[in-house]
């Protein structure tokens, strides 16, 4: 009992200590719980909302998702509907007018760039296609540079008071990251026009950005799961073009991908994707560090 | 330990849609366990479903009025068909039963294999997502459970199977929309289950007796930061322990 009363004390010390100062910072996903923390550093309190082991695309509903959402100061999010299925429910049933969509409190990262394939006409039977295009923004480094410029400008509109402080975390990550940019594009110099089958179109900017192809899916729509019929055709078309690798995330299954791997020969490689997503991908940094050194690792097999 | 979810205005309407799940439910789910056909309504939920699939197929959108008379009408021809078979074939109507609830549940994959988006939303209905409720979801839910009631216990004299049948599917078909398949298993089943050797005030007890599992479970949720429905429909499995030992002693 004693030490229930203790720990229930604790709690209430917690409960009780005068809120910091911190700007309180809810993010969707971990890459911009990082991006946050790059910019913010200690000004910031950062939770986010999901892990590099779970599916974006639908979340199960938890209390302190609601909790954390009406403390939030910021949300920020990628948008372009990768969120759809929740985070509209989230912002209503929290209701918190600081975080709604207009306000200052409302970061939606695709907003800040151009995204890739915005379709020209909507339809349904096309697959898990998002009318604001490909919401996998973070995996292009250019893209992060202008989110990370205008997440700082975010934050000073929010919290004027650390203005310089926000523009000298800002100047010293771009510095940084304009080295990285560099050398990561010398290391991927062999990976150039090189041609890769994706689980889902996860990796278009990464793609993008490093001159590299999807031939194909693993998924015959997006969002659709893989199914046999598919995955022969696939086959088929690895007999006659050969890919040089299949890409997916963690949290996607391996089986459809290690299938193809067996039968072709092609090696089936599991990326970071975000920050978390594996044990070097502990930053935004470590996350392009792994993506590329496993993608090199794979064609010098 | 997570103290932050602990809070009414968070917790609140999701209780409020437990108890009126409840309220329907465990007088229904007497009744279920009286007529021992237990899985009557996950097939009758399955078959809502399906409605819904199809009809958004067709164009509707989720949510609109058009889906909802689409997902009750569905649910209330296959509860009549049900009824049928109850009829006609008395002795292997939960097998009947059974059947209906795979073959609903293989066509709505079929129907989805082609749609992405229905995939998530059927995902919601079927595994529910009882956090997110809002209080002015709880306002059409509560006139149906008035309703279902009002006849339930108005009609109580005259009772005629079929009326059963098509009270169970009204239920049935909202409640699921809002709480997911699981946790209407769960309420209609263990508190009936729990006060069943009760012969006074089992309505009562059956009410306290989920009640207490949906308060027990949405707190654990909140400080364990566990998925809501989930949650509940284990901790609904203690009280109803606890009911039943003392109501065989």
């Amino acid at each position: 009992m004693r030490t229930f009363r203790r720990l229930l004390a604790a709690c209430l010390l917690v409960v009780a200590l005068p809120s910091q100062a911190a700007l309180q910072i809810f993010a969707c996903e971990p890459e911009w719980a990082s991006l946050s923390e790059e910019l913010g550093g200690e000004k910031v309190k950062i939770y986010s909302a999901t892990t590099a082991k779970q599916d974006v695309h639908s979340i199960q509903a938890r209390p302190s998702l609601i909790a954390r959402m009406r403390k939030a100061d910021l949300v920020i999010c990628t948008g372009a509907e990768l969120e759809a299925g929740w985070l509209p429910l989230l912002l209503q049933r929290a209701s918190n007018r600081k975080v709604q969509p207009g306000q200052p409190g409302y970061f939606m990262a695709a907003e800040q760039v151009e995204r890739l394939d915005v379709p020209q006409v909507l339809d349904r039977s096309m697959g898990d296609i998002h009318s604001g295009g490909n919401p996998h923004i973070h995996l292009d480094p250019h893209r992060l540079q202008k989110i990370a410029k205008s997440l700082a400008q975010r934050l000073t509109q929010i919290d004027t008071t650390n203005k310089t402080y926000y523009q000298n975390r800002l100047n010293d990550f771009q510095t940084r990251w304009q080295i990285a940019i560099q050398r990561w594009q010398q290391q991927a110099e062999p990976l150039k026009g090189l041609t890769v089958v994706a689980h889902h179109k996860d990796w278009r900017y990464l793609l993008d950005w490093l001159g590299m192809q999807e031939v194909a899916t693993l998924e015959p729509k997006p969002g659709l799961p893989p199914n046999p019929s598919h995955l022969a055709g696939l086959k088929k078309q690895m007999d006659k073009q050969r890919a040089t690798m299949i890409l997916r995330t963690g949290y996607q299954q391996a089986r459809p991908s290690e299938w193809l791997s067996d039968k072709t020969g092609i090696p089936a490689v599991q990326l970071p994707y975000t920050v978390g997503g594996s044990n070097a991908a502990s930053d935004l940094f470590g996350l392009f560090e792994d993506t590329l050194a496993l993608m090199l690792k794979a064609i010098n097999q | 330990m997570n103290w932050s979810g602990l809070d009414i205005s968070i917790l609140g309407p999701a209780f409020l849609a437990g108890l009126l799940v409840l309220s329907t439910h465990v007088p229904l789910g007497r009744e279920v366990l009286r007529r021992g056909i237990i899985f009557l309504d996950l097939a009758v939920a399955q078959i809502a479903g399906l409605g819904v699939i199809i009809a958004y197929n067709l164009g509707w959108e989720f949510g609109s009025w058009q889906i909802q008379i689409i997902a009750m009408s569905a649910a209330l021809a296959g509860a009549g068909f049900l009824y049928w078979c109850e009829k006609r074939w008395t002795d292997i109507q939960e097998a009947i039963i059974g059947c209906v609830f795979v073959l609903a549940a293989c066509a709505g994959i079929l129907v989805l294999s082609s749609n992405p988006h229905g995939g998530e939303e059927l995902k919601v209905l079927l595994a529910g997502q009882i956090l997110w409720v809002g209080y002015a979801q709880l306002i059409p839910m509560a006139m149906v459970s008035v309703l279902v009631l009002a006849l339930w216990f108005g009609l109580r004299t005259k009772r005629h199977p079929l009326l059963f049948y098509g009270l169970f599917a009204v239920a049935v078909t909202s409640s699921v929309q809002l709480v997911g398949v699981y946790l209407v298993f769960a309420s209609l089943i263990i508190p009936a289950l729990a006060v069943r050797r009760l012969t006074t005030k089992a309505l009562q007890y059956g009410f306290i007796t989920g009640a207490v599992g949906y308060g027990l479970g949405l707190s654990l949720s909140a400080l364990m930061d566990w998925p809501s429905g989930a949650t509940i429909v284990l901790a609904l499995v203690l009280p109803g322990i606890v009911v039943a030992s003392l109501v065989s002693k």
